[in-house]
Order: C-alpha cells, then structure tokens, then sequence
C-alpha cells in the first residue's frame, strides 16, 4: 500500500502543531475562496488520504465539504481549533447521512 | 394496474419461463431486504462509535492546544515554529479497504515515526516535548475517527442504494411480472375453453351426419 499524505487546514497554532509530528502539508487561508481553492487543491492530489480543516474555517465553505465529501478518497475531517468545537463537524454529517438514508439522525 | 410485459408469447413454454424469473425475483428480493437491514445495524453501531471517537479527538487536541501555548510562552512562537519545521517526526498514513457485506470500507492507520531526536534538546524545553507528545496522540485519534466516520458515510451510501434495489423490484419488476404471468394463463385458459368448445361442435356436427350412431 502506498503511503498517502495528510494536510491541514487551519490557523497559525493549528497547522504548527501538526507540522511538529509530520504533517507537512498546511495551509492557513485567510478568507472562504482561499479556503475553498486549497480544499480543491489538496482534494485534486492524488497522493492527499485525508484532508483536516478547522471548524470554523469549513463552516466558511460549508456547501463544499459537503460536496467533496462524496468522494471515498481523500477522507475530509473537521476538527476543532484551540478555540474549542463549534458543532459544524454535526452539520455536516447529520446532512450526508439525510441525504442518504433520508431520514434525521442525531449524531 | 402493471403494464404486461410487451411482446410475451402466450404459450406454456412461456409462462414457465415467466415463472421461473418471477421466482429468481423474489428470491432477490428477499436477499436485498436482508442486505438492507443487516447494513442498517451496522450504520447504527458505527454511528454509536462516532460519538465516542469525537469526544477523544476533542479532548485530545485541547490538550494537544494547550501544551502549545505553554511551549510558545515559554520558548516564544517563532521558536516554536522554527522547531516545529525542523523536526523530524514523520506521519505516514496508509489508507486500505476492507469489505463489509459488500460495501468497501476504509481502514485508516497512521505510522508515527519519532526518531529519537527530532529535534535539538538543549535549545528546547519541556514543553515541547509535551506539545510533541500531545499532537501524536491528537493524530491518532483523529485518524479513527475520520475511519469510523468514513465508514459511516459508504455504509450509508449503500443502505440508500439497496433501499431503491428493494423499491424497484417490490413496485415495478415483480408486479410487472406478475400481470404477465395472470394475462398468458387467461390466454392459456381461454384457448383451453375454445378448443373445448370447438370439439365439442365438431362432435356435434358428426353425430347429425351420422344421424343413427
């Protein structure tokens, strides 16, 4: 098996702390079209396996995560930032799994 | 009422074939409502997981956020940053397939390698140490949870594609085949009665010719 990357969206503490255990892809965009275009970015790599992005950064470009998110390969991940969680990783689930099995679950 | 198949040639031959695809259908469709369910269970076991895995990443990137700050207190960010590019840690991630009751699920693992000195010790402290520590486990939490919830996502993906398999063949396919096997016995029957029906004239024609027999 070949060994896919991992990148990282987030602020300053966010991709730092990462890059500390080898994450060496990051970025730290500024506003939502800059988010979005590094998200296309990292997703159109094919050696990209997972792809983390802040909360609060994805809450931006919510309606893209949603449709990258389709895709098996790369696995998009929200996570929170040292601010804490905003929820938005509930979001976004709670609307894939309605989508496909059409009905609300919670969590 | 169904549409009858078009073009179903009214003999017996075919109404055996008819059975017999009508059988394999429901045989089908049998096999699909438990595929469905067996998919459902699963999505629900996975989904009881998530909840667990989020709560591990949360409170290990708190930490993991935590000691960061420390470190930058104490060392001043832009070592922290110099240190954090120049460390040798490495974080190899293999993403594999496994197969579920036929839907492909991944299997994310993550190779931490931590050479003994990542980074140079004297200049650093503690608390980068720390840091250090605290983002290995982040990642590796995170690396289950985006597994369970990837795993999630396909499981659910496949229970809608099953639900409409079963949709289709309970709504279209075997009523359809079922109006067609009633309209070749009706057609079967009504031939039976006609020939019936027709011997019997003949019968009758006979005798009057042969008035004494």
């Amino acid at each position: 098996m070949v060994s896919d990357k991992i990148a990282v969206i987030g602020d300053r503490d966010t991709v730092i702390g990462f890059r500390m255990v080898g994450v060496s892809e990051g970025s730290m965009p500024k506003s939502p079209e800059e988010t979005r275009r590094k998200l296309l970015e990292y997703f159109r790599n094919p050696r990209m396996g997972l792809i983390l992005i802040t909360e609060r950064l994805a809450s931006t470009v919510e309606d893209t995560i949603i449709e990258l998110s389709q895709a098996p390969v790369p696995v998009i991940l929200l996570i929170p930032d040292r601010l804490g969680s905003t929820g938005t990783h509930e979001t976004v689930l709670k609307e894939l799994i309605r989508r496909a099995v059409g009905v609300e679950i919670n969590v | 009422m169904s549409k009858i198949l078009p073009g179903t040639k009214t003999t017996r031959m075919e109404l055996l074939a008819l059975k017999n695809r009508m059988a394999l259908a429901e045989r089908g469709h049998k096999l699909l409502r438990e595929k469905r369910d067996s998919l459902i269970m699963e999505f629900f076991n996975a989904i009881a997981e998530i909840k667990d895995a989020r709560e591990k990443v949360n409170a290990t990137l708190k930490d993991a956020y935590s000691a960061l700050t420390q470190a930058k207190m104490i060392m001043g960010p832009s070592r922290v940053v110099e240190f954090a590019y120049a460390s040798k840690m490495r974080a190899d991630l293999t993403i594999s397939t496994r197969s579920t009751m036929g839907v492909r699920v991944p299997v994310l693992s993550v190779d931490q390698e931590n050479p003994a000195l990542p980074y140079s010790l004297p200049d650093s402290s503690a608390k980068l140490d720390l840091m250090s520590s605290k983002f290995r486990d982040a990642l590796r939490t995170i690396t289950r949870l985006a597994e369970i919830e990837s795993s999630v996502k396909r499981l659910a993906l496949e229970i809608e594609r099953t639900k409409r398999r079963v949709s289709a063949l309970e709504t279209v396919v075997i009523p359809r085949l079922d109006a067609t096997v009633r309209f070749v016995k009706l057609a079967l029957e009504e031939r039976e009665r006609e020939d019936f029906y027709r011997i019997k004239m003949v019968k009758e024609r006979l005798r009057q010719k042969v008035p004494n027999s």
